[in-house]
């Protein structure tokens, strides 16, 4: 059944929203808009970017690296899934690895990749690359270590090639996994790769946000923060939601 | 008749000698039911037969040919698990179709045998569906069709029915009777439902507790002798059941 856009808004949220848009009015009108800019002023500011055009030139800045650094994350994994599938001993590995990038800070990446690759692009994609790279890896290994064996036995009965029990078998049940993987690793790669941005480029997200912040334009730091959200609801709802639904259309 | 498989003193230990030593041949058109205790190595044997577990003495023969668990052969092994182990992202078609595809058979041919089969197992108007949205009968069909449509040289099952209800797993014995008739294939199929193998098996095959050799090998071609039948292989079992329980005290 499908419902409107209407009965989708959660009424409670929406009541809350707007007590929080009632007591950010008072606080911002307490405090002075340096502090906190009213309500009005970060829609003004968000009308503003979009008047210029300023808005799609850093959101697409910031897009693109992610893009970069999460894609070169989702190819490594799967070749990392596959060699955990097929040997035993790279499992192992893999499963290490992964541990040990999971318990590694943000910030240490962000401070190797200026040294590494000075002022540029290739910092911020590094830092997502490497901090995406965990989630993504192991939510695909979990789902290769959950190909049911009966499945791949009743392949070896019938004798499916190697390449006929992969596609049939190992793909399908592995892809729900993939798909998880990449919703947490894109929302993880949106967050990161803007702190990324605060450090010597000059565009994107971050940056702007940053350079924002110097200015003393305090509402545009919200306007920013606006649009991340917005990014990241968006591909949540247009890009995930819509593949695991394509992708689960048998369930 | 010919014989069309043939079990040679295979043997079987995992970590205890779970077959002793089993014989029998099957001739061709068989439907031999493998009966025996819980736990006598009944999967375990129909596994060897099928190359799925290698025998650790002995050997099986299909048509002439070993077979040897992880060694290539000639012949064409249908298996229904005791789960219908279908893929549940495929339609029903496509699970019958996905096991044709090792065979040398045109795309046309492929289509016209999964719709063959699927028909024969009652399943006419189902073929686009997945599994998951069908009843466990019209499962374990589905994956009946698809170990038929190979036109396998035998066809293997274990305690296919099992996870049924009562009346869904008499409508399948009767199917499967009929599917057998219809058919011809030489049918290897394990139970420990004693009243179910005398309904559809020609041949029944009983094992002893573990360390199981065979107890009784009757031939069921007498429908009068029935109800007699089901009564000694009821005795039988229990002494079975028993003499394992008591062989290895808990």
């Amino acid at each position: 059944m499908k419902r409107g856009w209407a009965e989708r808004v959660h009424a409670p949220t929406v009541a809350l929203g707007v007590v929080v848009l009632v007591v950010w009015s008072l606080v911002s009108w307490t405090y002075g808009a340096y502090v906190l800019p009213s309500p009005r002023h970060v829609v003004i500011g968000f009308v503003e970017i979009l008047r210029s055009g300023e808005i799609w030139t850093h959101t697409a800045a910031s897009l693109s690296r992610i893009l970069v650094g999460f894609g070169g994350a989702v190819v490594v994994s799967l070749l990392l899934a596959l060699a955990a599938f097929v040997s035993r001993t790279a499992r192992g590995v893999v499963h290490d690895v992964v541990a040990i990038l999971n318990a590694t800070s943000v910030f240490v990446w962000i401070v190797i990749s200026i040294i590494w690759f000075g002022l540029s692009s290739w910092a911020p994609i590094f830092t997502t690359f490497m901090i995406t790279l965990p989630v993504v890896a192991s939510n695909l290994v979990e789902g290769v270590q959950s190909v049911d064996r009966r499945l791949l036995e009743m392949g070896d009965v019938y004798r499916l090639s190697g390449r006929q029990k992969f596609t049939a078998i190992v793909v399908p049940s592995t892809v729900p996994y993939l798909v998880a993987g990449m919703k947490v690793g894109f929302g993880l790669a949106l967050k990161v790769s803007v702190v990324a941005e605060i450090f010597g480029v000059t565009s994107g997200i971050g940056y702007i946000m940053n350079y924002s912040r110097e200015i003393l334009a305090t509402q545009m730091v919200f306007v920013w923060a606006l649009v991340m959200v917005l990014v990241m609801l968006a591909t949540d709802k247009l890009v995930f939601d819509t593949l695991s639904r394509r992708l689960g259309a048998w369930r | 008749m010919a014989v069309k498989l043939a079990v040679d003193e295979v043997g079987k230990d995992f970590l205890l000698r779970v077959i002793e030593r089993v014989s029998f041949t099957v001739d061709a058109g068989d439907f031999v039911c493998l009966l025996g205790p819980n736990g006598c190595g009944k999967t375990t044997l129909l596994r060897i037969i099928g190359g799925l577990e290698p025998a650790s003495r002995g050997g099986v023969t299909l048509d002439g040919e070993p077979i040897v668990a992880g060694r290539a052969h000639a012949r064409k092994v249908g298996v229904v698990f005791q789960e219908d182990r279908l893929l549940p992202w495929k339609t029903l078609r496509d699970n019958v179709a996905l096991v044709l595809g090792p065979l040398a058979l045109s795309p046309a041919e492929r289509a016209a045998r999964a719709q063959r089969y699927l028909t024969l197992v009652g399943l006419a108007g189902f073929e686009d569906y997945h599994p998951g949205r069908v009843s466990g009968g019209m499962r374990q069909r589905a994956a009946i069709a698809r170990a038929l449509a190979i036109e396998p040289d035998v066809l293997l099952m274990d305690e296919p029915f099992g996870a049924l209800d009562a009346q869904n797993r008499r409508i399948m014995q009767r199917e499967i009777r009929r599917i057998w008739r219809d058919t011809g294939r030489t049918i290897v199929f394990v139970t420990h439902a004693i009243e179910e193998a005398v309904e559809i098996g020609t041949t029944l095959v009983m094992l002893s507790a573990r360390p199981s050799t065979i107890r009784a090998l009757i031939r069921n071609d007498d429908p009068g002798r029935r109800a007699k039948l089901v009564d000694d292989l009821n005795t039988m079992i229990m002494e079975e059941v028993e003499r394992q329980q008591g062989a290895h005290p808990a």
